[in-house]
């Protein structure tokens, strides 16, 4: 989280609480610096900056404006993180729907570079609204990823 | 609520196939953690949680009335009927007056809102340090795990956390954790056999849970175990919370992680 939200606000690292003790820094090159005021040490993460991001949405517009209902996640920021962002919607509505209450719209289309129409597109997955998470089907989706003819004879059957 | 139970939709549960000594060990870790919780406390849940979440529910209805409950699928005090099957899915934004992002969470956590979280892990070490990584070396991993979510920070910035383990066996308790995924505020360790209590000397057996034998607790961790001076051992479940977990999780979704 901490690398995306430096990539979104375009610094090259963000400091954070916490690490210390831990082997984890060794494992993802974090480092530590000294806060120029206290001089404390503190750890810095980063800045983790996807080419593109790919997300699905129940509402968006042609244009890539779009909603997300239920909790967003970490979507929002990887929207910001990203350099460009790809929608998949369960719904495609008109921009003058979205203008009426535009509070509710997480993502704006600047950073949109294409919009999907894509319903059931988080199948498995749940979506509010529209669809739960489908237990059987991550079941069957964990067998048949068991092997490479398997995930390729689930994909054909889910498609 | 004097109505039935409603059963959940979603599959029936793994129901009468579950030992009689798993069903008792899973109702003695809820307990146990839902024991710790202190009334008025901010707490969170993560992922994959049904142990910690529905320990929250039976404290948030048991003797902490006002604490509150943060999903990490985004509902803050929500009140679903009974224990949704997925900590992360909607069914926990039900009575949730707000909606929060994952990040809204770790930022309420990062300025040192949140009191206490649950959680389980692989390993855990004399020194109270927690393995979610990799059993082996890093680079060279006999089992990679799924990783530690965010805990080499929660740790650190949560007042008090508190692991539990559903199995208590001796490459689970080591003197020394295969690879340092947390460490910080560890506070408390709940086993079906034990709790043990953080201590500037290391973990220390705070408790034996009902049945369990202090030689047995000793046979089975693999650092030395050593007693507080006030240890004692653990109520089993009153009749209060039996009835209240039967309520809250009539198909026994607890059981799942203790087999």
């Amino acid at each position: 989280m901490t690398g995306l939200r430096a990539a979104s606000l375009g610094v090259p690292f963000e400091p954070v609480p916490g690490f210390v003790g831990t082997d984890l820094p060794a494992t993802a090159d974090f480092r530590t610096v000294k806060d120029p005021w206290t001089g404390g040490e503190i750890y810095v993460v980063p800045a983790l900056r996807p080419r593109w991001a790919l997300l699905h949405v129940q509402e968006a517009d042609a244009r890539g404006n779009a909603r997300i209902l239920g909790s967003p996640g970490y979507d929002l920021l990887m929207a910001a993180a990203a350099d460009q962002v790809i929608l998949t919607a369960e719904r495609i509505v008109e921009t003058e729907e979205l203008a009426r209450t535009p509070d509710r719209t997480g993502i704006t289309d600047l950073t949109v570079a294409a919009v999907v129409e894509a319903p059931g597109g988080a199948r498995p997955g749940d979506c509010p609204g529209h669809y739960d998470v489908d237990e059987d089907a991550i079941r069957r989706y964990l067998d048949a990823a068991r092997t490479s003819e398997g995930l390729a004879a689930y994909l054909d059957a889910e498609r | 609520m004097k109505s039935p139970p409603e059963r959940s939709s979603v599959g029936t549960g793994p129901a009468a196939r579950v030992p009689d000594d798993v069903r008792a060990a899973a109702d003695q870790v809820v307990v146990t953690l839902a024991r710790l919780v202190r009334d008025g406390e901010v707490t969170c849940h993560g992922v994959n949680s049904i142990v910690p979440a529905l320990a929250l529910m039976l404290a948030r209805q048991g003797q902490a009335p006002n604490a509150r409950q943060i999903s990490i699928g985004g509902g803050l005090d929500g009140a679903p009927r009974t224990l949704p099957r997925s900590s992360s899915g909607s069914g926990w934004l039900s009575g949730s007056p707000v909606i929060l992002s994952n990040v809204d969470v770790y930022q309420l956590a990062l300025r040192g809102r949140v009191d206490l979280m649950l959680l389980g892990c692989v390993q855990v070490d004399e020194r109270g340090r927690v393995n979610s990584t990799v059993i082996g070396s890093f680079d060279r991993p006999q089992v990679r795990l799924p990783g530690g979510g965010g805990a080499a920070v929660l740790f650190q910035v949560v007042r008090r956390i508190v692991v539990y383990r559903t199995r208590h066996e001796p490459r689970a308790l080591p003197i020394a954790v295969d690879f340092v995924t947390a460490t910080g505020n560890l506070e408390r360790v709940v086993t079906p056999l034990a709790v043990f209590r953080a201590t500037p000397g290391g973990l220390k057996l705070e408790g034996l849970q009902p049945g369990a034998k202090l030689d047995e607790v000793r046979a089975r961790t693999g650092f030395p175990v050593d007693p507080t001076d006030d240890w004692a051992p653990v109520a089993p479940p009153t009749v209060a919370e039996r009835h209240l977990l039967e309520r809250l999780d009539p198909d026994r979704l607890r059981d799942l992680d203790f087999q």
